[in-house]
């Protein structure tokens, strides 16, 4: 005989055990969505360090700085050496002049702070801007050590460091954001399992009836799975919804103060989120559906 | 056809249920299993339904082995059985019409197929007039009648009563009675077990009597000794 069950029937019982324990399904409801939102957070974060990371490795550059009062030979002198090393590209000499007035232009609201600063008594020194080839850790090392090592020059500031701390930074965050989600997931795991234990216990008399009269395993737990699975779907939606909200925030503040800093357009990663969200919401519905029916499952 | 052949059944806590019980129903008897608390019919219902398993012999029903069904294979089995409980175990938010469509919307019964079933069935336990109400509407007798025509529904070959009458007065017992004594004469094998005497006595069928696990009498047009 041909079967006539209709996911319209399965998703009403569905939603029906939804709103009988409706403070459990808010309950889990509201647990699965932070846990994604975190989840959320951890993956946009990642995906704007590396974009950052990508972008500050790619600049190449070491600034070395002179020491103060050499002699315009000398800083000549340090150029062409400089030039001349292993791997070097080019090699842009800033004057402690021209240092001085970049930095005035960047920091014209705190004018003040520049007052009486003069050309005479300029406390900086001439710097130079040099790039290199190649991104192989062992030659960019090489380099900085060939260049702390010469005479007249008094530091150097590497972006090839920088962006080894950002790095590390980011597996240090990458880490802790791992540990904090497992937790939450198996939180949202054993909300969802009591939503769906409550739900069974309270049509065990009809689930009883059904097994009586011949109803499958799959026809008596397809309802409570499909229970999980609008569990998912909400806690996504409005997952999904809130880290909107907060992108747009972040991204806002970030593109308003921190000008160096390049943020992804939202628009560019919303659909995979969307689907992000969606599966991992789904199954992680389905796992604690499934958890809690285990033992009709098997008898 | 039902063949218990040595069936033994122990519980986990070492209880001895059932204690080597040989049994043989043909199709369309007309059974009473009767005995004292204890004695192992609730047992005997389980192994039946198979909501446990034999712990040792044989147990054929039809043409399931219960000693040897795969889990998945359960729910085809009971579609053979039409069961009745004590408690009635209707559902109170559902009409009469849908208390016994449910059975078949369980299994998969096309609409259309209900809509035709379910008024047939509930003409057969008189309850034609009764369609639209809710349990809580009817009496403990007529409750069980719904019972009666949700065991029906499915068109199954045995129909199992589990003390049918237990909650219900005595005249509205014998109307179930009754009811089961017409269903068997349409061809199906009844099997109610119960402990009460003078319905046994009144019908004078096939009575298996048990004590402590065991079979201590099997006699047609038998009592309750």
């Amino acid at each position: 005989m041909r079967k006539h069950y209709s996911l319209r029937y399965f998703t009403k019982l569905a939603m029906t055990g939804l709103w009988r324990n409706g403070v459990m399904s808010v309950a889990s409801v509201a647990v699965l969505m932070s846990c994604l939102v975190v989840l959320g957070c951890f993956a946009l974060l990642l995906v704007n360090i590396n974009v950052n990371l990508e972008n500050v490795a790619q600049l190449n550059q070491i600034v070395a700085f002179c020491e103060y009062d050499l002699d315009e030979e000398t800083i000549t002198n340090l150029e062409a050496q400089i030039a001349d090393l292993d791997y070097v590209d080019s090699v842009t000499r800033v004057t402690k002049e021209e240092a001085l007035q970049e930095m005035q232009e960047q920091s014209s609201e705190y004018a003040g702070l520049y007052e009486g600063i003069t050309d005479e008594n300029n406390p900086l020194s001439d710097s130079f801007e040099i790039t290199y080839e190649g991104t192989d850790e062992t030659q960019v090392y090489d380099l900085e050590a060939q260049l702390r090592s010469m005479e007249g020059i008094r530091k150097i500031n590497s972006v090839y460091q920088v962006a080894k701390t950002l790095d590390n930074l980011k597996n240090g965050i990458m880490l802790v954001f791992l540990w904090f989600l497992i937790i939450l997931f198996i939180v949202s795991i054993f909300v969802i399992i009591n939503t769906i234990k409550l739900a069974v216990y309270s049509r065990r008399s009809e689930i009883s009836v059904m097994r009586y009269v011949g109803a499958t395993n799959w026809f008596i737990t397809l309802p409570f799975i499909l229970e999980g699975v609008l569990i998912g779907v909400f806690a996504s939606l409005i997952g999904f919804g809130v880290e909107t909200y907060i992108y747009n925030y972040v991204e806002n503040m970030a593109l308003s103060d921190l000008e160096m800093i390049t943020i992804l357009s939202y628009g560019k990663i919303a659909l995979p989120l969307f689907f992000g969200f969606l599966v991992v919401g789904i199954i992680t519905g389905i796992i604690g559906s499934v958890t809690s029916l285990r033992k009709y499952l098997k008898s | 056809m039902i063949d218990f052949k040595h069936v033994k059944k122990y519980y986990p806590n070492g209880t001895v249920a059932l204690d080597g019980v040989d049994l043989h129903i043909d199709d369309g008897e007309f059974v009473f299993i009767v005995g004292h608390s204890g004695a192992g019919k609730t047992t005997m219902t389980k192994l039946l339904l198979r909501e446990e398993a034999v712990s040792s012999g044989t147990l054929i029903v039809g043409s399931y082995n219960l000693s040897k069904i795969k889990n998945r294979d359960i729910p085809y089995y009971r579609r053979e059985l039409g069961v009745v409980f004590q408690d009635f175990r209707l559902f109170p938010n559902k009409t009469v019409y849908e208390n016994v469509a449910f059975a078949m919307q369980v299994v998969g019964t096309p609409r259309s197929m209900i809509k035709r079933r379910v008024p047939a069935i509930l003409s057969t336990v008189n309850l034609a007039d009764k369609i639209k109400c809710f349990p809580r509407e009817l009496s403990g007798g007529e409750q069980q009648r719904v019972a009666l025509a949700r065991a029906l529904a499915n068109n199954p070959k045995i129909i199992v009563a589990d003390e049918p009458t237990g909650n219900i007065d005595p005249k509205m017992s014998i109307e179930i009675m009754n009811l089961l004594m017409k269903i068997n004469k349409l061809g199906k094998t009844v099997i109610v077990v119960t402990h009460e005497k003078n319905l046994v006595d009144y019908y004078k069928q096939r009575v298996v009597m048990l004590k402590d696990g065991q079979i201590i009498e099997d006699r047609v047009g038998g009592m309750f000794a």
